[in-house]
């Protein structure tokens, strides 16, 4: 099956705190994830326009001293989103579910 | 003090209006009385904003929120707006359609019934015959429609010797998990009524000492953060240090360091100004939908004055010279030291230890400590 790109729950709050640190809020759930800057801005590039490859080139752009296995890192974060319901990624019409 | 972007919760006073007129009710005659209540619309306007700012919880208190024809819709705009909610109610009004409207949410923190006795005529002296079977009614139809329920019991003159029967009410017959207690504040409607409704030295006494042993007698499931629990706990601890038996780190002790309040919410009055908190109603800071809630937050001058209140030392004040305790000591809530005094940066009367005991009261036995 075609890997999609992966996409924020629309219905999760970011909110961001202290020093570019912040939270995931499930307000259905009540629970809250705590997030690094990295984390951050990994979050705000889950458009379902960007892959895993295209955001952490972006990080790349923006931060020094990425290290040569962030592309690994990230996919474990998103898996990790995933689990807990705050990631999903787009389904196309006619695809199979 | 680390401020936050915005503020993670926002207290609203959703009504003016109640169905009840409790004699010590700190929203009668009390600054936040004001008459007005802004339309649903208003209310719908502004969530956009709270979700926009990425506030996650929000408390509608009043008046009674329950007396509200529209609750459902702005709830609906709650929950829309990707935010979770508790209420604070008299618990009279909440019928079965209501609570399963809450339970259907899923977004509902808990909703807040105020139980103060054992039997009506404890509970019903001050809040109007009829009261207590329909604030028990209210709070068992939470209950059957598996919304969470928390009970607050207000401690004042005429059920302060039904501390136990309360207990047993809610901790075995209904069987809660915990309840939660204060006393009748010098706010609104107690202020008139401070004389049939506040709790004597000799009350305050009784009240400690029969607290602490139920609590201890229920596994610590009594909680309190003001009134003669709170108070029994802190003071203890307060004497320990003076004796030099214990530390007390957090907070900070021998400045206005008594509340926490304006680093993390907001409140807003039911005519829709911005204020620092519900017990601080007469500091205005704005108003919703006209003045950007992040730029109040952040950069309000009133709010952040407010913010550095923990630097003013106690030493400072004469009500505090020569108090043995003058190190041990936060100040507590400003919001009574500004309806008792008429100022907001002073240590409250009201839950000064050094004045109890003066005033002939004594401290409950340590060991009744959980």
């Amino acid at each position: 099956m075609e890997q999609k790109n992966p996409i924020a729950n629309p219905l999760i709050v970011l909110r961001e705190e202290f020093d570019d640190w912040a939270i995931l809020f499930d307000p259905d759930t009540g629970n809250a994830f705590g997030l690094n800057p990295t984390g951050v801005f990994i979050w705000k590039h889950l458009d379902g326009k960007h892959g895993v490859e295209d955001i952490v080139k972006s990080l790349r752009d923006e931060a020094e001293d990425v290290p040569e296995d962030a592309g690994e890192h990230a996919r474990q974060f998103i898996a990790s989103l995933e689990q807990q319901g705050l990631v999903g990624y787009e389904v196309i019409a006619g695809s199979p579910a | 003090m680390r401020l936050m972007r915005t503020p993670k919760k926002v207290d609203i006073a959703i009504t003016n209006r109640c169905n009840l007129r409790c004699r010590y009710c700190y929203h009668f005659e009390g600054p936040g009385d004001t008459g007005e209540d802004l339309p649903a619309e208003e209310w719908l306007r502004f969530f956009e904003e709270l979700n926009r700012s990425a506030v996650t919880e929000v408390t509608l208190a009043g008046g009674e929120p329950f007396i509200r024809e529209d609750l459902k819709e702005i709830i609906d705009g709650i929950v829309k707006n990707r935010m979770r909610f508790q209420l604070l109610s008299n618990g009279t009004l909440i019928d079965d359609n209501m609570a399963a409207f809450l339970a259907s949410t899923r977004r509902c923190n808990f909703v807040q019934v105020s139980i103060d006795g054992s039997m009506p005529d404890s509970h019903d002296a001050m809040r109007g015959r009829g009261s207590f079977a329909k604030a028990l009614e209210g709070l068992m139809t939470l209950r059957r429609h598996g919304v969470r329920a928390a009970v607050r019991v207000t401690i004042h003159r005429k059920n302060v010797h039904d501390l136990e029967g309360v207990a047993k009410l809610l901790l075995e017959d209904i069987g809660l998990s915990s309840f939660g207690t204060n006393s009748a504040g010098a706010m609104g409607l107690c202020r008139k009524n401070a004389e049939i409704v506040q709790l004597t030295t000799e009350d305050r006494i009784y009240a400690m000492e029969t607290l602490l042993r139920l609590n201890k007698k229920y596994n610590d499931r009594i909680n309190a953060m003001a009134g003669p629990l709170a108070e029994a706990k802190g003071w203890l601890d307060m004497e320990e240090a003076r004796l030099g038996r214990k530390q007390l780190t957090s907070p900070v002790r021998g400045y206005l360091t008594g509340c926490g309040c304006f680093g993390q919410l907001l409140a807003v009055r039911a005519d829709g100004v911005f204020t620092p908190c519900p017990m601080l109603s007469q500091i205005e800071l704005g108003r919703i939908n006209r003045d950007d809630l992040g730029e109040v937050w952040r950069n309000h001058e009133k709010l952040n004055v407010l913010r550095h209140r923990h630097q003013i030392p106690l030493s400072g004040f004469a009500f505090c010279e020569g108090c043995e305790y003058i190190d041990f000591c936060t100040g507590n809530c400003p919001g009574l030291s500004y309806s008792i005094l008429g100022e907001v940066n002073h240590p409250s009367p009201d839950a000064c230890l050094r004045k109890f005991l003066a005033e002939g009261g004594r401290l409950p036995d340590r060991a009744l400590l959980c």
